[in-house]
């Protein structure tokens, strides 16, 4: 694209990787470039160097919508900590007087893992 | 290429452990086992808020009504995410969002036992919040090795939610097993209400044809009977030690078998449930969730208009 003084303007696309199958993709920054095709070779240059990727997203910014980030959009009125696993830490003592222990995810996906 | 040599090279790439996402070829095998499974799975989701939903203008305290708002939440949370998984599966074959709903009420689309029951008091909650979802973890934990991507990482946000849901479920158990001999009696005849479902929550002990597809796509990796029998392990311990009785005499531990023996439940009577929706509450859970579908379309339909300025 060419601005009005002359110049060349580039588009700015946000690139997204997602490092391997079990992920999904993670904002990692964006570039310009002249074209998608060429976003995502620079996509690759820039940011994948080192790190391994399975796929690569590059989405131009004005297709993305975004909050302000000073609104009160994300506000939390009151305390949540009846929703968080940190908000039933009494379940350890009181499993204890039972001669037991809380039952965690970790515990569930290593007993799965185990023939 | 033709057809069986892309089969072949698709099931060299499932046998390798790798993901297949929704860009891949795949055979239409594949696809509808997917289909069948995670809409099911999703289902399940929305018609699992409903036992619990009942639970919430009645919980016994504030702080107790919005933990169980929150799992009411979170349910309908995952099942959006998993009906996102099927409608890109589903897209080449036509059916959308509207469908995938519809199909609950014209009786298209199953949804597991225990949401078919009734949740009679705050026992039943607690029941439901521990043990109900205990068994749905073990299944989802599970799948998390699943050969689709898509369903895969879905997956993985479920379980991190899911590490909330059985602290809320032990919670309210703990209570009411510490609580007055009126607690602790309407806890035992909770068990002894859901033992029997929770058993056939994970399907019949024998590999089905449909399941034996499953496992050699590596949809699953685990048959329905190992499911059970990990429950098992990691449930009957802690039941037992906070002194209820399980409901069942012949159930223990064959040390030789390396395997829980119990008492089978009644399949016939909970696969009719399941299959003709004709258990306690199905229909009238069911016949809510119609009137919500139809009751929104307007809205759906308004929003899709562009505003007159």
């Amino acid at each position: 694209m060419m601005s009005a003084d002359g110049k060349v303007e580039y588009g700015v696309y946000e690139v997204f990787v997602q490092k391997s199958h079990a992920d999904h993709h993670v904002h990692v920054g964006s570039l310009m470039a002249p074209s998608p095709d060429l976003a995502m070779q620079l996509a690759r240059e820039n940011f994948l160097r080192r790190d391994s990727a399975v796929n690569l997203w590059i989405v131009p910014r004005e297709y993305i919508y975004t909050t302000p980030y000073s609104s009160d959009f994300f506000a939390r009125e009151m305390d949540r900590k009846y929703r968080e696993v940190g908000g039933y830490t009494e379940n350890g003592r009181l499993w204890r007087l039972f001669k037991e222990k809380t039952l965690t995810m970790e515990e569930i996906v290593s007993h799965i893992e185990e023939t | 290429m033709t057809e069986q040599e892309r089969l072949e090279l698709f099931m060299e790439r499932i046998r390798r452990g790798e993901k297949i996402e929704a860009t891949d070829w795949m055979p239409d095998e594949y696809r509808q086992l997917l289909i069948k499974l995670i809409h099911m799975h999703a289902v399940s989701e929305i018609m699992g808020a409903y036992p619990e939903k009942e639970w919430v203008p009645k919980a016994p305290s504030l702080r107790r009504k919005l933990a169980i708002m929150a799992k009411v939440q979170d349910e309908m949370g995952h099942g959006q995410l998993l009906l996102r998984v099927v409608e890109d599966l589903a897209k080449p074959l036509g059916k959308n969002r509207e469908d995938l709903i519809e199909d609950i009420y014209h009786h298209r689309v199953k949804f597991h036992n225990v949401f078919h029951m009734e949740a009679r008091t705050w026992a039943d909650a607690g029941v439901i919040g521990w043990l109900v979802d205990g068994a749905a973890i073990i299944n989802q934990a599970s799948l998390l090795s699943t050969s689709y991507g898509p369903y895969a990482r879905v997956l993985k946000r479920i379980c991190a939610e899911e590490s909330f849901h059985m602290q809320h479920g032990e919670n309210i158990i703990l209570a009411l097993a510490m609580g007055t001999p009126e607690q602790k009696r309407m806890l035992q005849e909770s068990l002894d209400y859901w033992w029997e479902s929770l058993l056939f929550f994970f399907g019949p002990p024998e590999v089905t044809p449909a399941a034996e597809r499953m496992l050699y796509y590596r949809i699953r990796t685990l048959t329905n009977e190992e499911l059970r029998q990990k429950f098992l392990d990691k449930y009957v311990p802690r039941i037992l030690s906070i002194g209820l009785t399980i409901p069942d005499p012949q159930l223990h531990y064959d040390k030789e078998l390396k395997r829980w023996i119990y008492t089978m439940p009644d399949w016939e009577k909970f696969g009719e449930i399941v299959k003709k929706n004709n258990g306690p509450k199905s229909r009238e859970r069911i016949e809510l969730r119609r009137q919500a579908h139809e009751g929104g379309r307007w809205v759906r339909e308004a929003m899709l208009t562009k505003t007159a300025v």
